[in-house]
Formats: C-alpha cells, structure tokens, sequence
C-alpha cells in the first residue's frame, strides 16, 4: 500500500526553470521518509508536491502525476488533500495563526461539524500528544521556538490526517529539542502515520528512518533503506559530507576492515559492535601471545 | 460583577455613543463618564488600561484646551472634550474586557459579520507583536553595520529605508506563508463555523440591554 | 604575550521579570582565537554576545574591548571593532546588489569612497563573491546569503567577527563550506566568537570552548578538554561528537575526531593481524 506515489512527476515554478526532474517514488504507508540532498536540490518543492501546495498555490507547469492515498494531486483542491496530508512548513512561525494554544488547535476543526465540546476534547487530546497539554491559554507569540513547532503539529494532528509532511522541523531548535521532535515523530509513526521530512542533518533520523530518498539538483538521485541509501551517498564524492559521522567510521571501516558491519540505528549499537569486534581481537592478540 | 456577553459590549459601546449625542449637560456627561469609570474599575482592569484611560483623559483635555484658545466658549470647549472622553472610554472598556477571539466570533456569528473580515482583523493583531520583534531585529542588525538614526529629516528619511525595505520584504514572505498555510488548513472550506468561544446571551446581558434601551428612549423623550 | 581583545568582568544581566539570564560571568578573549560559544537555548550565550555588542547593556559588571570600557557605546560604535553577523540574513539585507550591501556599512562608518571600494573588493573575494557583484542579493541561495552578511560585517575591517548559530539550518556542504571560510578569515587574523549547537564544529574547528549554563560560565577551555569524559557535559544540554563519544565507549580508544577512532580500532585489529605474521 502506498501512501503517496509518484509517477515521472516534474515541476518548474512560474517564470523558473525545471526544480524537479522525473522522479518516480513511491512513499509506503506507515513508512518514516527522509528527503535529503545539498540546498537547492528539490527537497522542499517535492514535499510540497505531497501537500498540493505545488501546483495548487504556486501554479506553474507540471509533468508526470502524484497520488496521495489514491487521489490525483492535480485533480483534487489542497483542502480535499489536506484530509489526507497535514503540513508543517520550514516556516512553522508564520503557520501560526490564532492568538491563544487551543484556539490555534481549534482553528481547522471549526467548519468539520463537530460540536463545542468535541472540539475541545479533540483539542485537549491533540496537545497531551505533543506535549503541550496545560498550556491551552497560553498566548503562541510567549512559546519557544520548540512549543512553536509542537503547536503547529498539534494543529495540523487535530483534523487525523493519515500523512504528516515536515519540512527541516529541527532546524531552529537546539539539539534537546531536536531529539524530543524526532522522538515526537517516531511516536506518531508508530501509531500508523506515515511521516515525509526534509531533513540534512541525517545523524537525527538514524533511529526512526525507514527510507532516505537523495535528491541533486532536482532529480532523484537514490531511494531505498538507511544502509542503501547511506551507502550509496558514501560512494558519491559530492553527497559524502551528508553521511553522519558514525556511519563514516562505519563505511570507512568496513572499508578497510572488508568486515559488514550492522545497520547502526544508534550509538549503543556501535559500541556494542565495535567492542565486540575490538575484544575478539585483543582475544586474539592474548592468545597468539 | 456578572459576566456580560461580548455582544451586549458592542451594543453598549454603540448605546454609550449615542447617550454622549443625546446628553445636553455638563453634569450629564460627567455623569456618563464616572459611570464608565466605575463599570470599568468593577472589572478590575490592569495598570495597562488605566494608562490608556489617562492618555485619553490628557488628549480630551488638550482638544478641550485647543477649541478654547480658538475662541470656542468654555461650555461648549469642555463639552467636546468630555465627549470625545466618553465616547473612547467605552472602547477602553470594551478591549479590557473581552477577549478578541469572542469579539470576532461575536461579529460573525450574532452580527453576520462575514468570516473573512473578522478573521483579518484577529490575526493583524496577533501579528502586532511579531511585527515589532522582527522590527527590533532588524535596527539591532542594522546599527551593527552602523545604521544610526540622526541627521536632518530627510537624511533620516532616506536612512530608514535600510530598516523599512527588510521588514516590508519579510512582511510579505510572511503573509504568503500564512496564505499557504491557511489553505492548507482548510480556510476556505464552506461549512457552518463552530466557534470555540462562547457568545451566548445569558439573563444578566437580556436585563443590561432593556437597561439601555429604557435609558436611550428615555434620552430621546426628554 | 597575546592582546586581550575583548574582557568582559563580572557581568551580570537580567530581563524583565525573569531571572538572572547572566550570573557575574567572566570572559576573556585574546587576538587571533577562535572560540566556541555554547549552551543550550537559553542559557545566556546569545545575551552574552548581544552585551558585547553593546545592543543590550548589563544589570552590572564591565565589558572593555581593546582595553576600552564600552559602557557609553553603541552598537553602531562598536562597529568598527566587531563585526556581528545575524542567524538570519535576510534582516539586513536591502539594497539591489550584492556590492552595494557590502558597502552600506563601511559607508556609514565614514570610509573615504576609494577605501569603500577597496574593502568591499577585498570583502567580497574573502568570502568567494567577487563573481556575484552585481547580482540582487534576496534572489541567492541561504548559504550565499549568509556570505553575504559576513562580508558586509568584515568589509567594516572589524578585529572581531561574532556569529550567531550560522551554521543552524544549514546543509552539511553549505556547513562546511562556511567554516572553511570562518578558518580562513581567522588565519587573516580576525578574531572569532561562534555561538553554536554543533559540537562536530566545535571539536573540528574551535581552538576554545567556554560552556554558558543557566546564566553561569560552567567551562572554559579546548575542545578536548571539554570532551575528555572528566565532565557532565549532557547535563549542560551538550551531546559529545559521535567519534568521542564512540571512542570513550571502547577499550583502549580516545578520540578526537573520526579519523582517530578509525586509526586506533584498526591498529587494535592489526594488532592481531601482526602477531599472527
């Protein structure tokens, strides 16, 4: 089953040239996606292609289809996919636009037909999801910056849709508060959402990713599983720099080692790996002694 | 003090200007006002609005003051002022008592105000303190590379576009991301509007109203 | 002996009704450095720079930059000293070319034209944009942006340059390419202060690290110091680089950057390797 798909889909803004070139992608249902790829490369525009906002808000010329849950991106409103796909923009701040947490909350469930009291309860649960529960008279413009970005998860959770797209959800926030909106999302994967992020800093998805998707001046360049797809950018020189650290020192050593090592997920992983494969080793060193 | 519906508020501010129309007297309008002061003093304002009330009381006094050194009689001087007090005060009042969200679901929902409008005046003003963080933003990053504000007018004229032309771009991408996002959210969709807030009229807004309208007739008569 | 550039003695600040956002903090930096700034959101980093810069003032305590107390200056006079580069460009950036944005700030600080001209030159090919001269700047790419502020902040021939988090929301090419740069200017002499989240960038560029937590300067020294394990560094928010903190989690490895880690593993393997030949 395929949350979202995309058939040879190009896409050139107004009065701009070619931004996405034939990518044909598919985005499973329940999946954790990680678009990445050096600035300029397509990311943003191919997760808004997911929300509608491209071509719907931007016009311009398309080529090629996008399916989301079975609809037509092209032959559908961004309201009607919006059912489907809820958005955070790079711009988190300027999504907000109520003045109080709860009503910000309460925004897109005004016109579904529920009543008061629905809509309170509906609001109350959507913020104990992102950790903001107690907080639903407070002004938006007195949260921090990471506040900000679960109030505007909390905004887009509220109307369930089954597709969240992200775009750099992390990027203003210290890592503390990187690692909570990473394990946030993890949350909601778990739960059954599929998860789309524009994300450069692979270090903070390693846990969660179930698909890394590489793209280069707006064609797709890999799609496939965090060992696939890291080690296919490992190969490349100009995508090298986006391999995170640990799984450099693991490409280098299995490099160098021809050993294969895990899919490190994280950093106990690697001790234990490495510790194993050290120990064994001084093992042998004792014995050959 | 009973709680009064935001609707009532809005009839009231538009009572208290025609009462400060109707009221002939001195002693009348200084009636009207004192009764402003008390309601709002009932409602246990902060010191923010009891500074707006002086500002205005200075203002009034100066237009008073004005009309007097051009050669207006004093009555009539002080009679402009005092209704100029009193017809701003209720708004005073009206702001410091009621939250915006349940004046615009008010507008919308009792006076059919349509949605759209209602929704533009909210959100310029959840805009304000934005608006003047990034505006501070902007001189900070200025004055690093320099920026001062001196000069005869027109040099400061023409300086102040280093500040304005950011802030008006910014202003812009800003707007176009909450159009985008407004859309996404479903802004358009048709479909009755719940409001979160409650607007209801209740016993205590049905007895203020035929308070007011006793009032007003009563005005009109004599 | 190296000059103490900028000395800041007993600092203390605090914002309206919060509390103390900086607790009697010492801070020294001499010529030629190129030190860390870091701390979780919050922490006073950030206050402790804008003090520098003279765009807040502090509750008490003193701040000399080249031995002269700047309690009377204003940001606009520390200018000349400091160059402050901003998190966002786009708050600054207004005039049609990238030439013409570089030179708005020697121009207010009274250049003569010829040396506008000879600083924006020299601005512009420091930081690789002598190609974009004339191009509208809003149009550029982040990381060309970012240049951009950077060469309008050294074209006013600051001895210092102060950044704030430039790195943050920036690809790991633009990243790297941006601290190449930050390198370079400093090997030209410019002292730098980087507030920062990244510790990679730190561990890999940062000659020193002064560590801000809760208002307080908790730690004040090298890279490798501060990554040696003798410190609580999670509970200052920091997390180590992943080859330091892989390294400390081994037998008989300690390392410094990704490099080492490798190195050292693979000679513990050889070791084997060795003895059986």
């Amino acid at each position: 089953m395929m949350a979202v798909n995309f058939e040879h889909f190009s896409y050139a803004y107004p009065n701009s040239g070619v931004v996405l070139d034939d990518i044909t992608l598919d985005i499973p249902v329940g999946s954790f996606t990680v678009i990445t790829g050096p600035s300029g490369a397509g990311k943003t525009s191919l997760a808004l292609a997911i929300t509608g906002v491209v071509p719907h808000y931007f016009g311009g010329r398309q080529g090629g289809a996008v399916q989301i849950g079975g609809i037509t991106s092209a032959q559908s409103s961004m309201g009607e996919l919006a059912e489907q796909v809820g958005t955070v923009l790079a711009d988190y701040e300027s999504q907000l636009v109520a003045l109080t947490v709860a009503e910000e909350v309460a925004f897109g469930l005004e016109t579904s037909g529920f009543n008061r009291s629905q809509i309170a309860e509906r609001v109350s649960q959507a913020l104990m999801l992102v950790g903001l529960a107690g907080l639903e008279e407070r002004e938006v413009a007195g949260l921090s910056g990471g506040q900000k970005q679960r109030l505007a998860i909390a905004a887009v959770l509220v109307t369930a849709p089954d597709i969240l797209v992200l775009d750099e959800p992390a990027s203003a926030l210290d890592p503390e508060g990187a690692a909570g909106i990473y394990e946030l999302l993890h949350t909601l994967n778990c739960q059954g959402k599929t998860v789309v992020v524009v994300e450069h800093q692979l270090a903070r998805v390693l846990p969660y990713a179930s698909q890394v998707v590489v793209l280069q001046a707006g064609s797709l360049q890999f799609a496939g599983d965090l060992r696939q797809t890291l080690a296919f950018m490992w190969q490349q020189p100009e995508l090298r720099l986006g391999v995170p650290p640990m799984w450099a020192i693991k490409l280098t050593l299995e490099e160098q080692t021809g050993l294969s090592l895990g899919d490190w997920k994280t950093e106990e992983q690697a001790a234990t790996e490495l510790n194993k494969l050290t120990r064994t080793c001084a093992e042998g060193v004792a014995k050959s002694a | 003090m009973p709680k009064l519906a935001p609707l009532t508020k809005l009839i009231l501010t538009a009572a208290v200007s025609v009462w400060a129309l109707l009221i002939p007297t001195l002693t009348g309008q200084m009636a009207l006002a004192a009764g402003q002061l008390l309601l709002l003093a009932f409602y246990r304002p902060t010191g923010k609005h009891w500074q707006a009330v002086s500002g205005l009381a200075l203002f009034a006094a100066l237009l008073a003051a004005i009309q007097y050194v051009f050669g207006s009689g004093l009555e009539f001087s002080l009679m402009s002022g005092l209704k100029m007090f009193v017809m701003s005060l209720v708004f005073v009042f009206m702001l410091a008592t009621t939250r915006l969200q349940d004046l615009t679901a008010a507008l919308v929902s009792q006076c059919r105000i349509p949605y759209e409008y209602a929704f533009m005046f909210t959100s310029a003003l959840r805009f304000v303190p934005d608006f003047l963080e990034e505006s501070q933003a902007v001189r900070e990053a200025q004055a690093c590379r320099g920026y001062v504000f001196r000069g005869n007018p027109l040099k400061r004229l023409m300086d102040y576009v280093a500040i304005v032309e950011p802030l008006v771009l910014r202003a812009v991408s800003r707007s176009e991301t909450m159009a985008m996002s407004l859309e996404l959210r479903g802004f358009g969709r048709k479909g009755r509007r719940q409001f979160t807030a409650d607007v209801a009229l209740s016993s205590p807004d049905y007895v203020a109203m035929i308070f007011m309208l006793v009032l007003t007739i009563g005005l009109a008569i004599v | 002996m190296p000059e103490t550039l900028l000395n800041i003695q007993k600092l203390v600040f605090a914002y309206k009704n919060a509390g103390q956002t900086l607790a009697e903090v010492d801070f020294a930096v001499n010529t030629g450095e190129f030190v860390a700034l870091v701390g979780r959101n919050g922490s006073g980093k950030t206050t402790l720079t804008r003090l520098a810069m003279a765009l807040i003032k502090p509750a008490s305590g003193t701040i000399y930059f080249q031995g002269k107390n700047t309690a009377t200056m204003t940001p606009a006079d520390m200018a000349c000293g400091i160059g402050y580069v901003f998190q966002n460009p786009d708050r600054q950036i207004f005039r049609d070319t990238v030439a013409k944005e570089v030179a708005y700030g020697p121009q207010q600080l009274g250049f003569a034209p010829e040396a506008v001209n000879e600083t924006v030159a020299w601005a512009l090919s420091m930081t690789g944009l002598t190609e974009l001269a004339g191009s509208f700047p809003r149009l550029l790419s982040r990381g060309q942006k970012q240049k951009v502020a950077i060469a309008s902040a050294i074209a006013m021939q600051p001895k210092m340059l102060i950044l704030d988090e430039p790195t943050s929301g920036q690809d790991p090419w633009d990243a790297q390419n941006l601290m190449e740069l930050l390198t370079n200017l400093n090997q030209q002499g410019i002292t730098i202060i980087l507030v920062t989240h990244d510790m990679e960038i730190i561990a890999k560029y940062a000659t020193r690290v002064a560590v801000l937590d809760r208002g307080h300067k908790v730690f004040d020294g090298t890279p490798s110091e501060l990554f040696a394990g003798s410190h609580d560094i999670a509970a200052w928010g920091l997390l180590p680089p992943t080859a330091v903190a892989l390294g400390q989690q081994l037998a008989g490895v300690n390392a410094q950057n990704e490099t080492e880690l490798v190195q050292q593993i693979m000679s513990i393997i050889k070791g084997r390797t060795g003895d059986y030949a």
